[in-house]
């Protein structure tokens, strides 16, 4: 890269700036202004506040709307992982039906979720299923497997053939090398593929929409406020949900991405 | 413990992975408290000699058999044997001690005994102060260690070895094998070592299998293969040789001359029964080593040739010559080897000289 002329490197770093800012700032704009009231139509600069937050902690529906999301996103994480974690290990090594299990579990994480909820309300209403919380938290255990599935397959293809081996090889039985050398092995993806699940969950909204009764996920409820009208409080709950969001994608890194262990040498 | 009783005999065993043969009828004893090497060049089948044997693998056919039981149906984690990984497959997340001790815990071992058979495992392999690291922080050369004290902790009756050295640099390999052979000798039990490395092989064994394209070739101490190879691919694969082709002449009791390019050679033939039944006429080999090469004095009689010194290398303790010998001295490719001097060879590249090798040096092996 040292090879570049000094004049288009410049050139090259003014552009990538200029689209960085293009297209990031304005995840930063509700972030700041939730910092600001809104009086006669535009921000008041002058004096910072937490009022906006304060509005928000005040106001019950989006407090039940939280609650919910929290609900559905921890029954989906356990479900997703139980059900990933298995899929993953009966088709580890197999090679007849993968891909075609692989592409069924894909498809309605790839199809536009308008689509995978539609189908998936038709489908409720025909076998009689009212529409709940539990049709939400299937609605969202669907989508997010594939994640979930893939993480936890990776990481089984990169753990080298011979622990198992060398596991049998010691004397343990089949039991005793799935809890003892498998699943501990695997801990780390399944706790980063259920951050991501989470993450997923917590801001899914057009499956959502579609397939839930009469509760509203904190997504859901955003949309609903906007359709009122543009009030200072959704500013400070969409600064949340991005933060909040963000460090679960941090977290999540932290956990797939294999840590760096020094080699000492004596 | 005794070294002529066999602990394990494989008999007529075949494997094959769908339909490609990997191992042909392959019949070995493996004598108790022997350290048995099994050598041969990637592809040869060793490693699945040794997975068969674990039970890592099944059997296409025939019997493996350990004090006369037929173990060839027994599932790998009820046969006695323990096996030290090429990779060493330490559990990453269990500490050293952890995965020393596992072979006892998946026993339900009482704790205080695992604790106290673990501590002296790692003393045996010096990694007494390393009990709590995690195998992240260690060297390879500290992981080859865990692993091996891993396996024995189990007090195994054969303990299998695959190619456990090949990912360490020289010096820590020297150091390794001797360290291997000392552990080896202490708690007296049968160790099988799969390795491509000849050096290797020659330094730790007790005895060497040779093995190629799915057969055993020859199965002798090192000294045996080294000095008596009984085949073509022995004799090249085994250290450095000289092979010449001929036709076998007449026998004088121990000794059996051959026809070569270089005139009429005169080799050994004691201890080899089949090379003093061999027709007249027989397509074979005259093998003698580099080092048994000389320049030939008055005294020598026998076995005489000269050749054109092509090239000297200087390889730091020794010296080696590539000659050219035969008709025109061109035809035939020669290696001799002598022993290094600060003033330099006596032999200079493109010299005529004399040369010659004692006939009990020499070796004749069947083409």
């Amino acid at each position: 890269m040292s090879a570049l002329p000094r004049l288009s490197t410049i050139f090259l770093a003014a552009i990538t700036t200029l689209v960085a800012v293009l297209l990031y700032s304005p995840l930063f704009v509700p972030i700041v202004s939730s910092f600001f009231t809104i009086s006669h139509g535009s921000v008041d600069w002058s004096a910072p506040t937490l009022s906006t937050y304060v509005a928000l902690a005040e106001n019950h529906d989006i407090l039940v709307a939280l609650r919910t999301t929290l609900i559905v996103g921890v029954c989906t994480v356990i479900l997703s992982v139980v059900s990933g974690t298995l899929l993953a290990l009966y088709y580890h090594g197999r090679r007849s039906g993968r891909s075609v299990l692989q592409f069924i579990i894909f498809l309605p994480f790839l199809m536009p979720p308008i689509i995978s909820g539609l189908a998936l309300l038709i489908f409720f209403r025909e076998i009689g299923l009212e529409r709940s919380l539990l049709t939400v938290v299937i609605g969202h255990t669907v989508f997010v497997l594939a994640i979930v599935y893939r993480t936890v397959l990776m990481r089984l293809q990169s753990m080298s053939r011979t622990l198992v081996e060398a596991s049998y090889d010691l004397g343990a039985t089949g039991w005793q090398t799935f809890w003892r050398i498998i699943l501990p092995n695997l801990s780390s993806a399944m706790v980063g593929g259920a951050i991501l699940a989470f993450a997923l969950s917590f801001d899914e909204t057009m499956i959502t929409i579609l397939v839930t009764g009469t509760q509203s996920t904190l997504p859901v409820r955003l949309w609903a406020m906007m359709r009122l009208g543009f009030s200072p409080d959704i500013n400070a709950l969409v600064a949340l949900i991005l933060m909040f969001t963000v460090l679960l994608c941090v977290l999540a890194a932290r956990f797939l991405i294999p840590r760096q262990v020094a080699t000492e040498r004596t | 413990m005794n070294q002529n009783t066999d602990l394990l005999t494989l008999r007529s065993v075949s494997k094959s992975y769908g339909t490609v043969p990997v191992l042909h009828d392959i019949d070995l004893s493996i004598r108790d408290g022997e350290f048995l090497t099994v050598l041969g060049p990637s592809g040869s089948g060793k490693t699945t000699v040794l997975r068969l044997i674990g039970g890592l693998e099944p059997l296409t056919s025939g019997e493996i058999h350990l004090d006369g039981q037929d173990i060839s149906r027994m599932p790998i984690n009820r046969r006695p044997f323990n096996t030290v990984f090429q990779d060493y497959a330490l559990f990453p997340h269990l500490t050293v001690s952890g995965n020393v001790g596992y072979g006892l815990s998946v026993r339900h071992i009482q704790r205080k005994e695992i604790a106290r058979r673990v501590a002296e495992a790692l003393d045996l392999v010096q990694l007494g102060s390393f009990a709590r690291r995690f195998p992240a922080q260690l060297s390879g050369g500290q992981r080859q260690r865990v692993a091996l004290a891993r396996a024995l902790i189990c007090q195994p009756r054969l303990i299998l070895l695959d190619e456990p050295l090949a990912a360490l640099d020289l010096e820590l390999r020297r150091q390794m094998q001797i360290f291997l052979k000392s552990i080896q000798r202490e708690i007296k039990t049968t160790f099988l070592f799969v390795t491509h490395d000849q050096e290797e092989a020659i330094g730790m064994a007790d005895r060497i299998c040779v093995m190629e394209a799915g057969h055993i070739r020859q199965l002798g101490t090192p000294h045996d293969l080294y000095y008596r190879p009984n085949c073509e691919f022995v004799a090249r694969f085994f250290g450095e040789n000289n092979l010449v082709a001929g036709k076998l002449g007449a026998v004088q009791g121990e000794l059996r001359s051959i026809e070569t390019t270089l005139g009429r050679l005169v080799c050994s033939i004691s201890d080899q029964p089949h090379l003093k039944a061999a027709a007249d006429g027989a397509s074979a080999y005259a093998a003698f080593r580099p080092e048994a090469l000389h320049l030939a004095d008055a005294k020598d009689t026998d076995n005489r040739f000269s050749g054109t010194i092509s090239d000297m290398a200087f390889a730091g303790s020794s010296s080696v010559a590539t000659i050219a010998a035969g008709p025109d001295n061109a035809a035939q490719r020669l290696r001799l080897r002598v022993p290094s001097r600060v003033d330099g060879s006596a032999l200079k590249s493109g010299e005529t000289v004399s040369l010659s090798f004692a006939p009990h040096e020499g070796h004749l092996v069947l083409a």
